[in-house]
């Protein structure tokens, strides 16, 4: 399964949202409350065995399907070199 | 306290249909059995008929109701308690030969010497009717915060009224059926806004009203007002006065909760409020104080060392009743028959656990802190509303929004973001004067439910918007005011009297046969704390000021300076899992979830599959959103599909025509 796929399905399950496009924030449309995002974050760590800082919690970052999904492959990419 | 109903109808009613009104009247009294079992009776007067289900608490063998005045043929059938019924006797017993020690005939007394408007001498927590026979007219009339509940609907004939809603149905004068605005503003505002309730055509008479029901026609009026808190700055040496006059003020509002015929005892939470209660009243015992906790067996619920501590410290007779997710989740099939609307939260069940504790001591009557946190301040919601209203003032402040996680114990890892803080807690920081700013993130969390919603509810519940009629509701004075007096406001109009005092309160006591009093809601302590300056109650981050500062004088350091901790249950636990009961099974399905038509099924399974692979660890959200599926398909299940009054009930209950 695709990164984006893998994503969507968490998202999916978590936060019981059905029609949200890739690029759709989260934020604004109130689909992930704070809480949430730790989860999300929580998600990815364990899910693709990589380490988010704090200094990388940017809604550039973690803010959709997408951003999500880029900031990941540059993770995953940045730990296999 | 006890529970009362009745409905009016035209005059001369032939004789032949007195069965059938003496029928109906005692179905509508049997069904609050609970609320009063020592007596049940009702009486069928020419324009109306009048019941009540009686908990004997002043004058035991003299306080019978309905209560008629000979002289005048008015007639009267009341819950609660008028406390300065003793002062009030005196000021009209020149002119009205009472019978009674009770203060039932108090407010007879009252409304025979001076009419309606002697209600605005009661300083007490009531709900009552009155039939005046000179006018035809019937009186309904409810305490100034909403402590005691009456709701009431129109009829072919008239009006029917009662302390719970079950009555109006079990009369027959309502169809049962969920209003779907009143469940909608119960998921997000945490209650009904009053007059709306949960179900359809039934409405509750809003705090501090009193109305006129002649024919069909019907008048409110508002009696009382809770005043606009002062916005001025403390000053220095306001502090001494103001706490010797609230000392004053609170030892006298715990003297006269305490005037009854049978023992008062008292709630101890091991917070401030009540630790503050149960010290004035052991001072007024002199020793013999019962108090009552609940223990929980998840540790981050759990005030158990801080309620031993108090319960040493005052030298009380103390126990404690057990509460795990097992209880929690057997206990709320009863705490939504007896509550009465959809709830996003379980903290009500161990409190229908504790009272059922204290009726087994043979105890009837507790005291509690209830009101404090809403009128000194004590909530985080303060807190949280004078910190981004900072914030809002330097937006692009990286420090201003990191001192909001003194309140979220899970935010530091959010606060290297600015940008991520902002969109959470930043919400409506361009518009700190709007006037729900205090509300917005609270709301916002409980708006994430309607996702869930079932496509024909979310039909019915378009265009509503719980948000906005707390706003359209608000009178301008108060809009006018500043975010701390608007928070106030807000929460006094939706959390207090629709949730704390009903579904948490008055309904979980009474469910088991015991009466609450709330020394923090008597409107002279209210009054005074809304006088107070803001710096006397939120003095920087430290919540209820003026109250700890009493409270050195009175309790151990570690209960006096000991932060609020918020009063909550846990929910997951209890309805999925390996310990869930039956019924939380069935209502989580798909099928019964469709059923009952708030939610939608297929969501509700995922969403409980999701739950019970969580370990416990839900979002805050999610689990909201699991207890309004479960108290909604508790309401359908147990209310709206229709119930049975127990036949043994219904004849117990003796009506008489005078």
């Amino acid at each position: 399964m695709s990164t984006e796929a893998r994503i969507r399905e968490f998202i999916h399950d978590t936060f019981l949202a059905d029609d949200f496009g890739d690029d759709d924030s989260f934020l604004k449309t109130g689909l992930i409350d704070s809480t949430g995002m730790l989860e999300l974050v929580a998600f990815i760590e364990e899910a693709f065995a990589i380490e988010v800082q704090d200094s990388e919690l940017l809604p550039a970052n973690l803010d959709s399907v997408r951003n999500l999904a880029r900031f990941v492959e540059r993770k995953t990419q940045r730990a296999a070199e | 306290m006890c529970g009362i109903a009745g409905y009016t109808f035209a005059r001369g009613l032939p004789v032949g249909e007195h069965p059938a009104h003496a029928a109906r009247l005692a179905r509508m009294t049997a069904s609050l059995r609970h609320r009063g079992p020592d007596a049940q009776r009702g009486v069928l007067l020419d324009g109306a008929a009048l019941g009540h289900a009686r908990l004997a608490i002043v004058d035991v063998e003299g306080g019978r109701q309905p209560m008629i005045d000979h002289a005048t043929g008015v007639a009267v059938v009341y819950n609660g308690e008028i406390y300065n019924h003793v002062e009030l006797r005196e000021r009209w017993g020149g002119s009205y030969a009472f019978r009674t020690r009770s203060d039932t005939e108090v407010l007879l007394a009252g409304y025979v010497r001076e009419g309606i408007d002697a209600v605005s001498r009661f300083v007490g927590q009531f709900a009552f009717a009155i039939f005046d026979p000179r006018d035809g007219a019937t009186w309904l009339g409810r305490d100034r915060v909403g402590i005691c509940p009456l709701y009431y609907t129109r009829t072919p004939e008239g009006w029917a009224f009662a302390s719970e809603i079950k009555a109006l149905m079990a009369g027959g004068h309502v169809k049962a059926a969920l209003d779907a605005v009143g469940v909608h503003q119960s998921i997000r505002l945490w209650s009904p806004l009053a007059p709306r309730t949960c179900f359809r055509d039934v409405l509750a008479l809003p705090p501090a009203h009193v109305a006129r029901l002649d024919g069909r026609r019907i008048a409110l009026s508002r009696y009382w007002d809770l005043p606009i808190p002062n916005p001025a700055r403390a000053s220095s040496g306001q502090e001494g006065p103001a706490s010797r006059r609230l000392a004053e003020l609170l030892a006298d509002a715990v003297h006269l909760t305490l005037r009854a015929d049978v023992p008062v005892s008292a709630y101890l939470s091991g917070g401030l409020d009540s630790s503050l209660v149960s010290a004035l009243a052991q001072r007024e015992l002199g020793g013999s104080l019962q108090t009552f906790s609940m223990s929980f067996a998840r540790p981050e619920y759990d005030e158990a060392p801080f309620q031993r501590q108090a319960a040493r410290a005052l030298r009380t007779d103390h126990r404690v009743a057990a509460v795990d997710d097992a209880d929690i989740a057997a206990l709320l099939p009863r705490v939504v028959w007896h509550g009465e609307q959809v709830l996003i939260r379980s903290a009500p069940a161990p409190l229908l656990g504790l009272s059922g504790l204290v009726r087994s001591t043979g105890t009837k009557v507790v005291l509690t802190g209830e009101g404090a946190d809403e009128f000194f301040w004590g909530y985080d919601l303060f807190k949280e509303t004078k910190l981004r209203a900072f914030w809002a003032r330097q937006p692009a402040s990286r420090l201003r929004p990191a001192l909001l996680s003194r309140l979220y114990p899970y935010m530091p890892r959010m606060r290297q973001s600015p940008e991520v803080m902002s969109q959470f807690y930043g919400i409506g920081l361009d518009r700190p004067d709007a006037p729900a700013f205090s509300h917005q993130l609270r709301w916002a969390a409980t708006g994430r439910i309607a996702r869930l919603f079932s496509p024909s509810f979310a039909g019915a519940v378009e265009g509503s918007d719980p948000p906005g009629d707390v706003v359209a509701a608000m009178p301008p004075d108060v809009a006018r005011s500043g975010p701390l007096a608007r928070a106030q406001y807000i929460e006094a109009q939706t959390l207090l009297s629709g949730y704390l005092l009903s579904a948490q309160g008055d309904r979980v006591l009474l469910g088991n046969s015991v009466e609450g009093r709330f020394p923090f809601l008597d409107h002279r302590v209210i009054e005074f704390a809304c006088a107070l300056p803001e710096g006397l109650k939120l003095r920087v981050l430290v919540e209820k000021y003026l109250l700890r500062r009493l409270a050195r004088d009175l309790l151990p350091p570690s209960l006096a300076e000991r932060t609020k901790q918020p009063y909550r249950a846990p929910v997951v636990g209890a309805l999925v899992g390996p310990s869930a009961p039956d019924w939380a099974r069935r209502a989580l399905s798909r099928d019964a979830v469709d059923e009952a038509g708030v939610f939608s099924g297929e969501k509700i399974e995922r969403l409980a599959a999701h739950a019970a692979a969580s370990g416990g660890h839900e979002t805050e959200g999610n689990a909201m959103a699991l207890m309004a599926v479960a108290s909604a398909h508790l309401l359908h299940e147990r209310l709206v599909r229709g119930f049975e009054v127990p036949s043994a009930d219904v004849r117990a209950v003796e009506v008489s025509a005078p």
